[in-house]
């Protein structure tokens, strides 16, 4: 009783403290604030092509091109451990395989991928700063990035680790299509922005 | 060889829809995103099944159960990244078709298809003896590794062909390169 009740207790303040979140992220949105940061933000990326990180990608070309692969080859391995896991939420495959397990192995690679998609994506980030810093494109990925790794760090897992018969099999079903929808944007504004770059 | 792949580039380029294809911004760059979206469906699930048999990945899952049901939805990437990738080439038929990074890239897939078949073959005759230990025997994780690479190249090669570095309008006549890439005497330059 005494568990159920400080169970019930840590889920309402990660309720309200997800609910304050997203009501101070929709003031910065739709106030001067956010035009005003990202004015501020306009040195910081030009200071950023200045850092070794882009010195090396604006003048080699081949750095910079493997570097962008490898960043496609870490959104693969993050991709393949996000769907499989979301899929088995959805039942649609390993459903002999207790859940659990395949959230905990899905996770240790999606980790590896998002390490490697971090890093990389950074140093291609500082050999294009002062072009990126312009395309809009580029600000929605950072946004679907952020969520994606907010979304799964601290919502995703902890309710996941929670007992899968305590949830409503609904809201499993919604956090798993959330999760690829969110995920699927990464990766295509990702792509978007070699286009509206070039 | 190379005049008989120029030629039929010359005349792929020449039907309307790989211009139209080519000069749409939207229709182009979708087919290119669609692209990628598969390989990244498509290489997810390949990784996994290769990590599985090395043992650095879904240790307490059984190696064939990875396999069965990751076969699926891969070769459904596959299929479609094939498609769109065939669409891509179409698009751009003279350019491609001499680019270097592109005959690497046609040769590895070539040599990752026949890894993959040899990979399954052996993977499938003895999966039932060691479906549940943690590491695949040695013949199944070389060819685990030899996939995780080839791919590894793959992308890299085509990551590459959209860079001008090597193309025939800025190499030297008769170099390495112009061979390679199977560049033509006299060519329209495009």
């Amino acid at each position: 009783m005494l568990l159920s009740t400080s169970s019930d207790f840590n889920s309402r303040s990660k309720t309200i403290t997800v609910g304050v979140l997203l009501t101070l992220l929709l003031i910065f949105s739709f106030s001067s604030l956010r035009h005003e940061s990202w004015l501020r933000l306009y040195d910081f990326f030009l200071w950023l092509e200045t850092t070794p990180f882009g010195v090396l990608g604006k003048t080699w070309g081949a750095v910079f091109a493997i570097v962008e692969a490898v960043h496609l080859l870490a959104m693969a391995l993050l991709g393949g451990a996000v769907l499989i896991s979301d899929a088995r939420l959805l039942g649609w495959c390993f459903t002999d395989v207790p859940a659990v397990k395949i959230q905990n192995e899905a996770h240790k690679v999606f980790k590896v991928g998002l390490v490697v998609v971090l890093f990389t994506g950074v140093f291609m980030a500082c050999g294009v700063a002062g072009k990126v810093y312009w395309l809009p494109v580029f600000w929605y990925k950072m946004l679907a990035l952020a969520t994606g790794i907010f979304f799964v760090f601290f919502i995703r897992r902890p309710m996941l680790q929670r007992n899968f018969r305590e949830l409503n099999p609904w809201v499993v079903k919604l956090v798993a299509v959330s999760s690829m929808l969110v995920w699927i944007t990464v990766a295509a504004t990702g792509r978007w922005i070699g286009f509206a770059g070039s | 060889m190379n005049e008989f792949i120029y030629n039929i580039s010359m005349w792929v380029d020449g039907t309307s829809w790989s211009a139209k294809l080519h000069e749409s911004y939207y229709m182009y760059n979708w087919v290119e995103s669609t692209h990628v979206l598969t390989l990244i469906l498509c290489l997810g699930m390949l990784f996994v099944i290769d990590l599985r048999m090395l043992g650095y990945a879904f240790r307490d899952v059984s190696a064939s159960s990875i396999a069965n049901r990751l076969n699926i939805p891969m070769l459904l990437g596959f299929i479609i990244m094939f498609i769109t990738g065939i669409l891509l080439f179409y698009a751009v038929p003279i350019r491609t078709s001499q680019s270097i990074w592109f005959r690497f890239k046609m040769v590895l897939l070539v040599a990752a298809a026949i890894n993959a078949f040899i990979f399954h073959k052996q993977m499938n005759e003895s999966v039932s003896s060691w479906g549940n230990d943690a590491r695949a025997p040695s013949a199944v994780r070389k060819g685990a590794f030899l996939s995780l690479a080839f791919w590894s190249i793959i992308v890299i090669c085509g990551r590459l062909i959209a860079y001008d570095w090597f193309d025939c309008e800025y190499t030297d006549a008769g170099s390495l390169s112009q061979v390679l890439s199977g560049c033509i005497d006299g060519q329209t330059q495009f």
